[in-house]
């Protein structure tokens, strides 16, 4: 078997690839996802903007978000609908073909991974099986039912390519009705659809294949692993089934392999080791030997990485989804792939299966998702401007690194040792490490385009600053607490902690999380791995509730449970002691003790208190302490009010 | 003063308007807007409950400030292009000579930058308890912007035809975050003392009263008791109150319990909560005013409206549920047969447990709450001659449907009498109220002349005997052992306890699979006929959509008080039978999470989990070429209730 080529040069994956008789112009793909982009269930213009900023950079294959073939299936408010696509697939078409990138229409049907709450409709499934996280019950599709599913697929390509796209996927992945017919999970039918699951697939290739001919492209989206042995698919059957499917009528072109299922996240955040497909895809491109172009996918995030899957025989393309939100251009800067934005691997803005239909995003480019909204941050201005930057996290680097890019003259004060600023704290957090990457991108970017950088120095505010910009992004102190600290109680705050966990006493800790979101769990796990008897405290029902959005509750849950850290739900802390902290039930008041010889308090936080110019623009946690997403939103929006001469210099 | 709600229905003035009754449809968000604005939806929605003969409307908040999104779908009031469906609104409910008023709000900490992409703004940097994002604390200039942006939505109400304004200073509002000591730790003018506190509420009913004139009303929602920490008290709401009427530029105040974010559990109380808990707050506030007080509070039948206005516990009655539920409940409470009104249920699944979801409003009981809009096409032919098998929530309201239709519909109660699995549900005493959808449903099909028979079994002999044109199955479910239970008779289902075919005593584990109330009401039950309960459920929380029906709080303090102990992440592998005489069950449960393995015994083991559908008839009837057949609700797939009644309907409508 051939290892992974370490070091394979990123250019690989600049190789053109034949795929029925049309020409990618790279290996990378970017893959379908959820953006709530559209308008009403069609693919729109602000879905135009998106794909057309990657296939402008460089992007060699887009596949659209996946749509519904069928007006049974409304797995998400903004979910596309096959049926009204037609104008949203050809504007995409029309505009990423003039950048050379091919367009393949994502085509499927959630079945009871959906939901009825918008069609208010029995939700359709091989068999009724509740889905395991929202505890639906499907009804069980009768014979009409799948004529109307096939008829769905048909119309769905055939809208598809009458509109210009250069061949359709078919979803058999994480999310999809297909998958649920394939797995013995599911799928308990006593009929021909249930003695060969794989009968359902196999007619809905053939269909399709025969409605969008030769030399269109066909794709699979396929499941090689649910993730659920005892039943589900496993790699051991998948490879044959993936191989067997590149043959016959409904012969595929290209098979993307994916893992997950309802019983697994299809979209693992950092926790999880990036690249974790590799084996899987290479597994199966053997059995495919050349069949058709196979696509590794799976938190490929390192151009290094994708490259040496190409290089090493694993796969024919690489889906770099996330890569590509973070940084569109990913393809074209190859060359000098250091200049690549990282993706951080976070979910926190592109998890957007979320009900609130937020847009997709990215905490590193937030014009991501914004594209017909945001300017772009390239450009030159008319007048060079000479801008202070007081701070060196993330909203001070980005305000610096977009001033100097358009040409202004940028000196920035960081008044630690070192930039990076909170995102140095939060790449303490045990599997948040990539954060680290942000910040190091930011650092070069910075150095690179020529910003003075003075570090270990406060940046000096005071007095007039005629003909200077100012930009403060001096971060945040650490915030109130809503409970009483005894004499003899040590409580700690989180950034404390992380700046050095070494001043940990041994004994028991409770983390207080009021927040719900990565840093207490992933706090909580850093104490008990190092021996402390750990509790965890929320008021919420749930602890993390927040990661939910970005798919590591359960897997969260389980980490915490397995370290054997306690789990105080819906409990409110009052007084602390020197030995424990006293709690109340968030419903019920009753009182109970925690042992604790340190709390860590890992609350909100409160802007830097320092005082500023009226003339000074501000950004990030200096305005009001959040996420690194706003920090860079807001120093990038800072930097281009000083770039535009918006504001009196 | 005449006629069965003698109080209820006589008029008042408020200022500069007069409205024909004291029923009021307060302000409460929908998720009807689009891209900002309201839309026809919106007007076709108020102009139903204009046209059942409602007193006064008052419409879901308009924002007054673009950084103000703390969810998808608000209406946009500071943008002009809303004055258009402003006026479309107004006009719809005009038509009926109703008044309607806009209620104008900022959400100020409760909210987040998810939609804005800007900072919240708030008078401290107090993070909101749901939103939990830190705000930046408003400077003088944000505060003269705020009050702008207050007089300019006002001037947008008054040319989009508005009657009147209600400035909300309650559940959700940047005038609350100012009001209340745990959100405003300010050291200006703004902050300290209260009147410190009210002055942004003054400055706004200043410039709001100034951007209206005096032609139309304009009125101030309170909170009197928030029940949360450092919130408002009912003496400051009633100081603030007595401010108001001094000022004179406030001609009516409304009131409200409860905090959007934290404590909205007091907001839109479920039928946990006893009717009338928030009366004291109107009641109080009026007794220190003259202005017209509107109260609030799970209003759900006329009688209690009436007998509080009676009392002189208020001026006005907010019934809002109760009209969403029933859009004609103001005039079938004054002149519609007795128990016509279909009552609402306080169940908060379709509303509030919708809207907390970012979806549309809608209603278990009124299938067509928030489709007004949406006429319904005619008969396909009238007078059809239907079938109807199962009396459960999708047979009556299938039933009730067609019939109203004008079809000649007969129904098919397997049991003695009608309700389903919902007459089952409601015999927990916590879920009592959950009866009355079934209740109404029969009610109206025997008004509109449906033949009820019930200790019925039929067949499809019997069907087929009727010569129906029609037949529509709602054969509803039956319990399905899960694959571990074998046959051991202690391992029962919730129905098998609330049919009373099983009387568990002793300890007992109830297993919840469905996260809902039917394991968290039976645990109840349990514990109250003396069973030390524990409840176990492979999610990470029991009963977790109580959270959505804002139930959570409530079977929490119960279930506290009545010693049910809560386990989760478990999955039950295996039981067997005690092999002493004790009859009990043991069971091996692995906590998945850990995958450890640990062996519990029970004396009795009962399961709330998926059922099976009574789809015999289905299988049989389904190829008929004699006679249409559908089928609706549970014989379908087993779901919740307000799938069975949408399917009803919509079958009925389809005939």
């Amino acid at each position: 078997m051939t290892r992974s080529v370490k070091d394979a040069d990123p250019r690989t994956l600049t190789l053109p690839l034949r795929l029925a008789g049309r020409t990618a112009p790279s290996r990378v793909l970017f893959g379908p996802h959820e953006t709530n982009l559209g308008t009403g269930r069609a693919i729109g213009e602000a879905h135009v903007a998106y794909y057309e900023r990657r296939a402008a950079g460089g992007c060699g294959v887009i596949v659209t978000e996946t749509a519904s073939v069928h007006e049974s299936d409304w797995p998400y408010e903004r979910a596309p609908l096959a049926a009204g696509c037609g104008p949203g697939w050809a504007a995409t078409a029309r505009a990423c073909h003039a950048h050379g990138a091919l367009v393949i229409a994502s085509i499927g049907h959630a079945g009871s991974q959906g939901t009825s709450a918008y069609s208010q409709q029995a939700l359709w499934a091989p068999s009724r099986v509740p889905d395991v996280a929202s505890r639906e019950l499907p009804m069980e599709m009768e014979t009409g039912h799948i004529r109307a599913l096939l008829g769905g697929f048909d119309e769905a390509a055939r809208i598809a390519v009458e509109s210009g796209a250069d061949g359709v996927e078919i979803d058999a992945g994480q999310h999809a009705l297909l998958r649920q017919f394939l797995s013995g999970l599911t799928n308990h039918r006593r009929d021909a659809y249930g003695t060969d699951r794989t009968a359902l697939l196999c007619e809905v290739l053939s269909t399709v294949r025969n409605r969008i001919g030769k030399d269109r492209i066909l794709g699979l989206r396929l499941s090689c692993d649910e993730r659920a042995p005892w039943a589900g698919i496993t790699p051991e059957h998948a490879p044959g089934l993936a191989a067997s499917l590149t043959r016959g009528a409904g012969a595929i072109d290209y098979l993307t392999v994916v893992r997950g299922s309802a019983m697994a996240a299809a979209r693992p955040d950092s926790h999880t080791e990036p690249g974790f497909n590799i084996g899987l895809c290479r597994k199966v491109r053997a059995e495919v030997s050349g069949a058709a172009a196979v696509v590794l996918q799976g938190s490929v995030v390192d151009p290094a990485q994708a490259a040496s899957a190409i290089a090493g025989g694993a796969a024919d393309l690489v889906e770099l989804t996330r890569a590509q939100i973070a940084d569109a251009d990913f393809a074209a800067k190859l060359g000098s792939p250091a200049r690549i934005r990282p993706c951080t691997l976070t979910n926190q803005k592109c998890g957007v299966r979320d009900v609130r239909n937020p847009v997709v995003s990215c905490i590193a480019d937030p014009r991501s998702g914004h594209e017909t909204g945001d300017p772009p941050v390239a450009g030159t201005d008319p007048r060079r401007h000479h801008v202070l930057v007081a701070g060196g996290g993330p909203a001070g680097l980005e305000a610096a690194r977009v001033l100097a890019l358009r040409g202004h003259h940028v000196r920035l004060f960081e008044r630690d040792a070192e930039l990076g600023g909170m995102l140095n704290v939060a790449a303490r957090v045990p599997g948040r490490e990539r954060l680290g990457a942000l910040r190091d991108w930011l650092a070069r970017e910075v150095h690179r385009l020529g910003v003075e950088v003075s570090t270990a120095t406060e940046a000096d505010l005071g007095g007039r600053r005629d003909g200077i910009g100012v930009v403060v992004a001096t971060g945040s102190v650490a915030g109130p607490r809503n409970y009483v600290v005894h004499k003899g109680a040590v409580v700690l705050d989180v950034a404390c902690l992380l700046r050095d966990p070494g001043t940990l006493a041994p004994g028991p800790v409770a983390v207080y999380d009021p927040i719900g979101d990565a840093v207490g769990t992933g706090v909580a796990e850093l104490v008990a791995a190092r021996g402390n008897p750990t509790t965890i405290i929320s008021q919420d029902l749930m602890i993390g509730t927040r990661l939910a959005a970005t798919g590591d509750l359960a897997d969260a849950t389980v980490r915490l449970r397995r370290a054997g850290v306690a789990l105080a739900k819906r409990s409110v802390p009052r007084e602390v002691f020197a030995g424990h902290v006293v709690v109340t039930d968030a419903f019920t008041g009753r009182v109970t003790e925690i042992a604790c010889s340190t709390l860590i308090h890992c609350g909100h936080r409160l802007p830097d208190p320092g005082a500023v110019s009226s003339s000074a623009l501000l950004a990030g946690d200096k305005v009001a302490p959040r996420t690194v997403h706003e920090a860079i939103l807001e120093g990038r929006r800072a930097a281009l009010a000083i770039a535009a001469g918006a504001v009196a210099t | 003063m005449s006629g069965r709600y003698p109080y209820l229905f006589s008029p008042l003035r408020i200022g500069p308007v007069t409205l024909g009754n004291r029923i009021v449809f307060s302000a409460h968000l929908t998720n009807y807007a689009d891209g900002g604005l309201p839309t026809e939806r919106h007007a076709a929605y108020y102009a139903a409950r204009a046209a059942g003969g409602a007193g006064l409307i008052i419409t879901e908040e308009h924002s007054t400030h673009p950084a103000d999104r703390p969810y998808e779908k608000l209406i946009r009031g500071h943008l002009p292009e809303v004055i258009e469906g402003y006026r479309r609104i107004t006009d719809a409910v005009h038509a009926h000579r109703t008044r309607v008023f806009a209620q104008l709000n900022h959400n100020g900490g409760q909210s987040s930058g998810l939609y804005s992409r800007q900072p919240v703004l708030a008078p401290s940097p107090v993070p909101d308890p749901l939103f939990r994002e830190v705000p930046r604390a408003a400077t003088a200039a944000d505060i003269d912007d705020i009050v702008a942006g207050y007089a300019t939505v006002a001037r947008h109400c008054g040319q989009g035809g508005f009657d009147g304004v209600e400035i909300q200073c309650s559940q959700s509002s940047i005038v609350r975050g100012f009001l209340a000591p745990a959100t405003n730790l300010r050291t200006d003018e703004y902050g300290g003392s209260l009147w410190n506190r009210a002055r942004l509420l003054f400055r706004l009913v200043a410039a709001v009263r100034e951007a209206i004139g005096d032609d139309m009303a304009l009125g101030i929602r309170l909170c009197g008791d928030e029940a949360v920490e450092g919130g408002i008290t009912l003496p400051e709401a009633v100081e603030v109150a007595r401010w108001a009427e001094t000022d004179g530029r406030v001609d009516y105040v409304n009131t409200t319990i409860g905090v959007a974010t934290s404590t909205l559990y007091l907001v839109e109380a479920s039928m946990g909560i006893p009717r009338g808990y928030a009366t004291h707050i109107s009641s109080t506030i009026r007794d220190a005013i003259d202005l017209p007080v509107v109260a609030a509070g799970r209003f759900k039948d006329p009688e209690e409206a009436e007998t509080a206005l009676a009392e002189g516990k208020a001026d006005l009655i907010g019934v809002v549920r109760g009209q969403i539920a029933d859009g004609d409940f103001a005039a079938k409470a004054r002149s519609g047969p007795a128990g016509s009104i279909r009552t609402c249920l306080s169940c908060n699944q379709e509303c509030a447990g919708r809207v907390g979801l970012n979806r549309a409003l809608g209603c278990v009981v009124n299938p067509r709450t928030g489709k007004e809009n949406v006429p319904l096409p005619p008969p396909r032919r009238r007078g059809r001659r239907v079938v109807v098998v199962g009396g459960g929530p999708a047979g009556l309201r299938a039933a009730a449907t067609a019939a109203s239709r004008g079809h000649e519909v007969t129904l098919l109660e397997r049991l003695p009498s009608t309700g389903g699995q919902v007459a089952i549900a409601a015999r927990a005493p916590s879920r009592a109220e959950f009866l009355d959808l079934v209740g109404t449903s029969l009610a109206e099909c025997l008004r509109e002349g449906v033949g009820v028979r019930t200790g019925v079994t039929a067949t499809a002999g019997d069907i087929a005997a009727l010569a129906p044109e029609a037949v529509v199955l709602a054969t509803g479910a039956r319990p399905r052992r899960p694959h571990w239970a074998g046959p051991l008779g202690r391992i029962a289902d919730v129905r098998d306890v609330l049919e009373g075919k099983v009387v568990p005593k002793g300890e007992v584990l109830v297993v919840d699979d469905l996260g809902f109330h039917q394991a968290t009401s039976v645990a109840e039950l349990l514990a109250d006929t003396g069973c030390a309960v524990r409840m176990s459920t492979p999610a990470l929380v029991a009963g977790q959509d109580l959270a959505l029906t804002l139930d959570m709080e409530t079977f929490s303090v119960r279930a506290e008080a009545k010693g049910i102990v809560q386990t989760t992440e478990e999955v039950i592998l295996s039981a067997s039978q005690e092999t002493e005489d004790t009859g009990g069950v043991r069971l091996r449960v692995l906590t998945h999470t850990t995958g450890s393995v640990t062996e519990a015994r029970f004396d009795w083991v009962v399961c709330a989990t998926h059922q099976e559908p009574e789809d015999a008839l289905w299988r049989e009837l389904s190829g008929s070429t004699e006679f249409e057949v559908v089928r609706v609700g549970d014989c379908v797939t087993p779901r919740r209730a307000d799938a069975a009644v949408a399917e009803g309907h919509r079958a009925a409508v389809a005939l």
